[in-house]
Parts: C-alpha cells; structure tokens; sequence
C-alpha cells in the first residue's frame, strides 16, 4: 500500500481529475480524504499500487492545471487499519431494500 | 451593458479567434445570435464531430487555437470523440457548449448532460460557467490552458441564462496563472551528460515525435541532427520534421514503420526521444523495446516518462529550449565516429523487399498522387485511419513540419474529410489532399454538403477496397480470415453521392491504372484531378485484399516485422 497527499487548489473537477487518474487503472481507492488545508485544499488517497504505477500517477497528478504539489509516502498503521478494517458493509438484504425504496421514490 | 454572448464572443477576439465552426442548438442560440456582428467568422458544418474535426485540423495546421461551438446535450457529446483526438495528439482546441438554463441543471431537462464531468479525464482544463461575471476570466483562461505547455482540449460550458444575462463589461482581461508556470527547466548538467553518452555510445540513433514540431523546433533538431549524423526516423506525428533527404533519416518507425528505422532501434545503444511519447504503436512490445538501449527523452510534458520503462536521462522542458541548448554544446564537442553505424543502419540492403503484392498498385497510385503534390511546402496531405493512412504515412514525403496530418493517437475514423474543410480554410493557397478509406468516408460524408458551399477546392480520394481493410487484415493474418462484419461490398456509388452533393467525382479502377495502354490516360486524369481550383472527389477502387506491410504484429518485438512475402 501506498498513501499520497496531493495539495490543489479546489476549483472545478480537480479533485475528480485526481481521482480519475487511479480510476482509468482500475485501481481500488480503499481511503480518500479530502479537506481544506491552509490556502488550499488536501487529498489523502491510500491505494495498493507497483512502483511503476507510482510513477505513472505521480506524473499525471502534477501534469493536472491546480494540482499543487504530490508526495507518495508508507502509510502509518492507523490508516492501514482504517482502510482495511474499516466500517462493516451493511447486509446485502439492506442494501437491496434501499436500492429498491430509491428506485421506487 | 453587455450580454454573456457577446462577452464570450469579444473575449474569443481578443484570445486572436478568427474563425470558428460549430453547429446551433437550442442551449447555445444566444451565442449565435450576436455572432454576426462578433467579426468571427463561423462555418457551419453538417454535424457537430464534423465541426470539432475541422477545429482540429485548423489547429494542426496553424498551431492556433481551434474553436468548436454546439449546442447542449447531443450536441455536446457529438463533440467528444474529437475532444479526445485533440488531447491524444496535444492539439489547442477549445470547445464551447451551450447547457440548459441553471436552475435546470441537474433535473435531466430536455438536452441535458453532463458534457463537463464527461470530458474530465479527456480535456486540460474545463469549466461549467456558473454567472455572466465569470465569463471574461473563464475564456482568458481556457485560451491559455489550450495553448500552453503541451497544448490539448479546454471545454467551457455555458448554460443559456448566463449567455442571456447582462453585466457592465469593461473589456477582456488577460490571464495569469495562480502560480506562475512551473519553469521545469532539465537539469543544467544535461547536456554534459548527454554528451557523455554518446561518447560512450556505439549504434545511437534519433526518434522524432511531434513535439518537435509544437515546439517550433524543427530548425534547431535538423542542426543537431546534422551535427550527429546518426540514424534518424520519425513517429506518424513526426513526419515531417526531418529533412527527407537527410542521408540518415530512416523514414518512419514503429507497427507500420520502415524495416530500416525498427532494425536500428532494436540493435541502438543510445536512444534519443525528441518529443515522443512512445506509445504501443511506437514500441511494440514494451518489454522488448530497443532492449539494448540507454533511454535520454526530450518531453515538455513530464507525464509521458518513463512509459515503456525509465529512461536514463530526462530533459524536461520545451524543446524549443532544450534543442538549442543541446546543439549549442554538442556543435563542438568530441564526438566518437559513428560513420560504420551510419552505413550500416542506412545501407541498401535494410531497405524492404521489393514487393509486386496486391497492395503494389494501390501504394503506386499514392506515389502518383503525391508525386503531384507542391513540394515547396504549400502542400497538406491528411489521412482518415486504417490502410490508407499507413500507406500514405509509408510514402508521403511532406515538405513542411505541418505538412502531413492524420488522427495518429486516437485513430478516429471520419477525421480527414472535416479536418481537411479547416486546413484549407486556414491555408486558402495550399493544396489539400484528403485520403480516406472507404469506411471512414462514410463517417462524416456528410462534410461534403460543407465543402460545397465553401467552394473549397479540397482534392479528396476514397481508397475503396469495399473492405474496413485494417481490421480485415488482421482477421486475415490473426482470427483465421474469418472476416466478420468487415464486408462492405455494398457501398454506395461515391461517384453520384459527390455529384448530389454537386461536387465533381470520378472513378479510377485498379486494373485501369496498371494498364499499360491506359497509363497516358491514367496520367491526365490525375492532372486534371488537381489542376482545377474546385472541389474533386476520386474513388480508387484497388483490390479488396491488399494488405499494409511491412508490419510488427501486435505483442511482437519491433525486431519481429513480417513482409508480403511471409
């Protein structure tokens, strides 16, 4: 696993631009957080990547107009485990219901 | 007091838009209805893929800014595929949509989609226009994002309500980015280095992309290249940037390329890449590219790195920059003689065999054709996408940088027809030739309604094989000729659709052009072809399957090329 702080500046769709950078490699983002951080915005993304695709992403994040800055990092083990062991999903009998009141709405 | 159309419109002006195209809608008829009195000249074409085509091939022909204009919904995803053509080939091109009324947004109204988060991942930059008093900034700023750096796509979308709304306009404003732009400049010990590995090197050779040519640094590669005197072959997009006549200059490279340029950078030591990306075309198997090679990669856009696997010595920044310093400190350096290399690379016998293949006289016909071309650089030649384009890619000599035109990243089939109507818009006194297949021919024929009433006198030529001949060929050489869906053996009668649409048409048969009787005849209709200043459609009828060799088949090594006779 690999985590990464990209600082930008949170104009339109930057944040989707970042994200759609793991996305197209089909890459899992088990963690995103994004937040306002000093006169810009943050966004911590935990993902299991090679070091080539660490390059690749790297490149692509600063080639995006208000990324500001990128650093790739080890995530620290409460990350970890909030990724891995985070919220239970609720039971598929659940999500069906909901789906099934949303489509009904 | 000014409205948001005319706003847009007077901020287009002051960005330098001559020339836009586009087609109207319900979302965008604001903008249409103050662009009379804009002085921007607007070509509506037939369908909107036709109008973002056209932007683009005004764009690669001139290196400006390309406009397109649609309306909201279908209008605005018909511009998609060419959003995406223009980032794959870097191209500046800015897109204007119209969009429903704001407070509609959302709701899927009538012609309603979300053309923003839809074009995210294929433009630079792009912007849903939320008030009249954004707009200045937003155009001074797409503008810029377009054309900067690498250049690429910008898309500005503008619901109705803001191109109605009025506001005190005190003139365009000029753009400056947030933070100034990042000077990635290459490490100033590059060149040094560089140096250092050619002096280490044996067999280096060049491979020239179209950043060469973006950057404006054609002039300057040509020294540097003069200088070195190694081995040189271009990508599709670099054609053009190096003096054909160059004793070293290997023609192109890459899945289609010359035996010549692929043997050479299977066997180099030392790759130079001038503004290239390198993609699968390129390479073929990326793990058996130029296996024995160290990588230095001239690229301004330090995304394209390292793809294919890290390159010993990046220089980032723009080649107009980067070239120059390089040649300034090669011109006297000490060089190893790389003259044996040289002869051996470039000699006679790395040349292809000589093919009499069923593809023989269909690659004759282009010779002819271009053999007519102007060679003082005041001819375009585009390709569409598929056999036709490789041939042409094969056997065009373009005189100038911006002399050969085709969708080479994308591939998007329809693109030589619309692209042609903006070149030739953007150079009334070249000669354009638009070669296209018969598949995508049809794809925006509709073009034809445009060229007419244009008056262009665009020569346009339908390699007809009756075929969609570059994926018929791979089921012929890879799915056991099992030719699915491929057949296209009822085309219609090109020759009567051009004259519907009153432009003059004729028919050249394969075995008419071969014959020997007929070869005075043959000669006069292609001059004729091109002597006159109207629009001309000529349908080649060529054998149905002839095949683009030589050719590196997919997940094969560069080295692995097969010819006709295999």
């Amino acid at each position: 696993m690999h985590i990464f702080h990209i600082r930008y500046r949170n104009t339109q769709g930057t944040l989707m631009r970042i994200l759609s950078a793991a996305a197209r490699r089909g890459i899992d983002l088990p963690y995103v957080q994004a937040e306002p951080a000093e006169q810009a915005h943050q966004v911590t993304l935990l993902m299991g990547v090679n070091a080539k695709q660490v390059g690749q992403l790297c490149r692509d994040w600063r080639a995006i107009v208000d990324v500001m800055d990128v650093r790739p990092g080890v995530p620290i083990k409460e990350l970890w485990d909030h990724a891995h062991l985070g919220m239970p999903l609720p039971p598929e009998s659940v999500i069906a219901a909901e789906s099934s009141r949303a489509a009904t709405a | 007091m000014r409205k948001g159309a005319q706003i847009v419109l007077d901020c287009m002006r002051a960005e330098g838009v001559e020339l836009a195209f586009g087609y109207p809608g319900g979302a965008i008829m604001p903008l249409y209805d103050a662009l009379l009195e804009s002085g921007i000249r607007h070509v509506l074409t037939r369908h909107e893929q036709g109008a973002v085509f056209a932007a683009e091939g005004y764009a690669r022909a001139t290196g400006k800014v390309g406009v397109a204009i649609a309306t909201s919904g279908p209008g605005a995803t018909n511009l998609v595929t060419g959003i995406a053509d223009a980032k794959m080939d870097s191209v500046p091109l800015v897109c204007i949509t119209g969009q429903v009324r704001s407070p509609l947004i959302g709701t899927d109204a009538f012609q309603e989609t979300d053309v923003f988060g839809m074009t995210l991942s294929l433009t630079k930059w792009s912007r849903l226009v939320r008030s009249v008093e954004e707009l200045p900034q937003v155009i001074a700023e797409g503008f810029h994002w377009a054309r900067s750096g690498r250049p690429g796509p910008v898309m500005i979308d503008i619901p109705v309500d803001v191109l109605k709304a009025s506001m005190e306009f005190n003139g365009p404003v000029k753009f400056t980015p947030p933070r100034p732009t990042e000077h990635v400049g290459p490490e100033s010990t590059f060149a040094a280095t560089l140096i250092a590995l050619l002096q280490q090197a044996q067999k280096p050779v060049a491979l020239v992309g179209a950043g060469v040519k973006l950057s404006g640094a054609v002039e300057e590669l040509q020294q540097v290249l003069d200088r070195l005197q190694i081995p040189a072959f271009a990508t599709v997009h670099g054609l053009g940037a190096v003096r054909q006549n160059s004793p070293y200059y290997l023609g192109m490279v890459g899945m289609h390329g010359t035996r010549a340029a692929n043997m050479a950078l299977d066997e180099t030591d030392l790759l130079l890449v001038f503004g290239a990306r390198l993609d699968d075309r390129v390479t073929g198997e990326p793990t058996r590219f130029a296996p024995l090679a160290k990588i230095v990669h001239f690229e301004i856009d330090p995304a394209q790195l390292d793809r294919v696997r890290p390159c010993e010595l990046p220089v980032i920044g723009n080649l107009g920059e980067t070239i120059p310093a390089f040649y300034q400190a090669v011109r006297h350096a000490h060089l190893p003689d790389f003259s044996a290399w040289r002869r051996v690379a470039c000699g006679g016998e790395r040349a292809e065999p000589a093919s009499a293949g069923l593809a023989h006289p269909t690659r004759s016909f282009l010779d002819e054709l271009f053999a007519r071309m102007p060679q003082n650089g005041t001819g375009t030649v585009l390709a569409d996408v598929g056999q036709h384009q490789m041939w042409a890619a094969q056997r065009y000599r373009a005189s100038s940088p911006r002399g050969f035109i085709t969708s080479g990243g994308l591939g998007a089939m329809g693109f030589a027809l619309p692209a042609a109507i903006g070149v030739q818009l953007a150079k009334p006194d070249t000669v354009v030739l638009s070669v296209s297949g018969d598949g995508g021919f049809q794809m925006n024929i509709q073009e034809l309604a445009t060229v007419h009433r244009l008056g262009l006198p665009i020569k346009m030529v339908i390699i007809d094989n009756k075929y969609l001949g570059m994926v018929r060929q791979w089921q012929e050489l890879f799915f056991d000729r099992n030719y699915a869906e491929t057949d296209m053996s009822d085309n219609p009668d090109f020759v009567e659709i051009a004259k519907a649409y009153k432009i003059s048409a004729s028919l050249l048969r394969e075995e008419e052009f071969i014959d020997p009787d007929r070869a005075g005849e043959v000669a006069e209709k292609l001059d004729r072809f091109f002597s006159s200043r109207e629009p001309e459609l000529l349908v080649f009828e060529c054998h149905p399957e002839a095949n683009v060799y030589p050719m590196v088949p997919a997940g094969a090594a560069l080295s692995e090329m097969v010819f006709e006779e295999e």
